[in-house]
């Protein structure tokens, strides 16, 4: 009896195991995770910058510059997350 | 009232009024279901854990899927470093995704379609792993933000990028949940509400429409899990195993 439940476990995970070298499903689902990710990273450091810059300005009273300095920081920021996670990426496949 | 797409996401009392300090912190529907999510996981795993049989059992079954699912991401992501946070980890991922399913039900309520309750999370993930690599690493973890093979000339400027970078991070995090359930939500309300005012006659193209997002919606509910819990894996990883 206890022989017959073992070999059944012993079916599942190999089974399991077979799946996990042939999961086209788990990399097209990791795949859209990363895509999303892109997306909110670009425009979240962007946010982030602007949002700096802002308090910044009302730290030293410099209004208009370090705001406008700050926004480029940010896209520049978001543009270096797109590419740590392309490289991550590429080093995957 | 019951066409407006927005109305969904109304956060409202239940029961009695508590105010404590000047402070409202009445019981509300959000509340109610963030409750509800965490007795789902733990009535889950309480059954899916109380015979442990060789060969498993459906619920079993389920709960060894989940369990496995997250082993294997935290191995794969942060090492074998990262086996302490497993538990913080597992928890976090079935209380995103019981929330994220649970908003799919109708007449539900979504807890994560509220920014302020993924960017307490997210808010709170980056505090402790940026306390973990300063526990790791000493002032060591500062490195993260100098980069190796720069010219001194621009290293001020990528310093402050670097920064920046970090700091996007509990943004990107919890934005990137909260958008996607909340814009999710809203088209299907707004789907809905196009079957209602067509009627009969051409309501039946919207009601397909609806049919397919609520799958691709349930697909998102899940993603949206797996990134929020995947991102945490990664930020670990980059607090445990500096290597720049």
């Amino acid at each position: 009896m206890l022989e017959k439940k073992f070999k059944t476990r012993l079916k599942i995970a190999k089974s399991k195991l077979k799946k996990d070298y042939m999961s086209e499903n788990d990399k097209r689902s990791s795949f859209m995770g990363s895509a999303f990710k892109i997306g909110t990273d670009l425009v979240a450091a962007v946010g982030v910058g602007t949002i700096i810059g802002f308090i910044l300005d009302s730290w030293f009273d410099t209004k208009p510059w370090l705001i406008i300095i700050f926004f480029f920081l940010g896209a520049a920021a978001g543009m270096l997350n797109v590419i740590k996670v392309a490289k991550q990426m590429q080093k995957e496949n | 009232m019951a066409t407006n797409p927005m109305h969904q996401f109304t956060v409202h009392r239940v029961g009695p009024e508590i105010n404590i300090a000047g402070i409202d912190l009445s019981f509300t529907n959000a509340s109610l279901f963030m409750f509800i999510s965490s007795f789902c996981v733990c009535a889950l795993l309480f059954a899916g854990t109380r015979k442990r049989e060789i060969v498993p059992s459906k619920i079993q079954l389920i709960s060894e899927i989940f369990y496995n699912f997250i082993a294997k991401m935290i191995s794969d992501t942060a090492g074998s470093k990262a086996k302490p946070y497993f538990p913080f980890i597992f928890s976090l991922f079935m209380f995103v995704l019981f929330c994220n399913m649970i908003g799919m039900l109708p007449y539900s309520f979504t807890v994560t379609s509220h920014i302020i309750v993924t960017l307490l999370l997210a808010i709170f993930i980056f505090i402790a792993v940026t306390i973990i690599g300063f526990m790791k690493h000493g002032f060591g973890y500062l490195k993260l933000f100098v980069p190796s093979g720069v010219p001194a000339l621009l290293l001020p400027l990528i310093t402050v990028i670097e920064i920046i970078s970090y700091l996007s991070r509990p943004v990107s995090l919890s934005v990137r949940l909260f958008a996607n359930m909340m814009a999710g939500h809203t088209m299907l309300k707004v789907f809905g509400g196009f079957v209602i005012s067509l009627g009969l006659l051409g309501g039946w193209l919207p009601l397909s429409f609806s049919v397919a997002l609520t799958g691709l919606e349930i697909l998102v509910a899940f993603l949206q899990a797996y990134v929020f819990a995947i991102l945490t894996c990664i930020y670990l990883n980059d607090a445990l195993n500096l290597h720049h």
